[in-house]
């Protein structure tokens, strides 16, 4: 059964480093390109969009819109110029998500993809921390005492990798109830039924995973930088 | 051959064991959700907010069943033991 270890597709070298191209990889690239071909179309349309919207810029524009108020709802105004880091992270969790409908095995199944994720929210939350606190954040790090620097250092770092096992965990048993459903049932079965087992793994845990990621990363974030938290 | 059978026999027991966990991070879980549900019932206007907090607080309090879970899964998939055993028995 191949749950765990990821398919590998090619090997190719790279200055005599072997590079493997895997499935999470060919997968994040199909999403890649889906989400830069939607970018594409968008912009395209941009010339056209009117004063009062409708179709499909109505659509484009209440997502950007109900984004937007839900990061300076929890981070406030000051940092939501992060929104669009996290808009992206946003439609790529929940694109590769649903990307286990047709079935793709979603990127985020795969502890890389993950942990690249939650590193980049650490990065923004430490710098943004730095940016806004100066020594007060770094400060953070020594709290009550030095003595306790392990402890605070080690708490920090376990944001990310939290964050990360969080997403990869649900997505995983997702993958993996559905790889054993298909595996052990037999055919007459696979027709219909896995839909429920789709839409509640794939449509309700992956949408309810994102909005958890995206919501405590911005918590993360509003606590390093804010002085009032 | 059979020290392999017991080890692994035992990671399939750990395994389990490390899904116990479920049982304290459901019973975390429902507390959350029950004392969401409480006060969204005494303050309707302040729902929306109670429902966020609710959320962050669930995925909070589901990480360590996610935890178990994960050495569940490593367990049983890529348990390093088994490797290394079989690797020493040649």
């Amino acid at each position: 059964m191949n749950l765990l270890d990821i398919r590998n597709r090619w090997v190719i070298q790279i200055a005599g480093v072997e590079v493997w191209i895997t499935e999470t990889i060919v997968n994040t690239w199909i999403i890649m390109a889906v989400l830069i071909g939607l970018a594409v179309i968008v912009r395209f349309k941009l010339r056209k969009f009117k004063e009062v919207p409708t179709g499909f810029q109505n659509i484009i524009e209440a997502a950007v819109e109900i984004f937007d108020n839900f990061v300076v709802g929890t981070v406030g105004k000051k940092l939501s110029y992060i929104a669009p880091w996290f808009f992206a992270v946003f439609a790529f969790i929940l694109l590769s998500a649903l990307s286990s409908i047709v079935g793709l095995r979603a990127p985020t199944a795969d502890w890389a993809t993950t942990f690249a994720l939650a590193l980049a929210s650490f990065v923004i939350m430490f710098v943004l921390g730095v940016k806004y606190r100066k020594g007060a954040y770094l400060k953070g790090f020594v709290d009550p005492h030095w003595i306790f620097f392990p402890m605070n250092l080690i708490g920090e770092l376990a944001k990310p990798v939290a964050l990360s096992f969080r997403l990869f965990g649900n997505m995983l048993s997702g993958t993996i109830i559905l790889t054993l459903y298909y595996a052990l049932t037999p055919k007459f079965v696979q027709f219909g039924i896995p839909a429920f087992l789709h839409a509640f793994f794939d449509v309700v845990f992956g949408g309810l995973q994102t909005y958890i990621f995206v919501i405590i990363s911005l918590m993360y974030v509003r606590i390093a930088a804010d002085d009032n938290w | 051959m059979e020290t392999l059978g017991i080890v692994i026999s035992v990671a399939h027991i750990a395994a389990a064991i490390a899904l116990l966990n479920g049982v304290f991070t459901t019973f975390g879980q429902a507390r959350v959700a029950a004392q969401a549900i409480e006060s969204m019932a005494r303050q309707p206007e302040a729902a929306d907010d109670i429902r966020s907090a609710m959320f962050v607080g669930l995925a909070f309090a589901e990480t360590s069943g996610i935890y178990g879970l994960l050495i569940a899964i490593i367990m049983l998939f890529a348990n390093p033991l088994v490797n290394r055993l079989i690797s020493l028995i040649g």
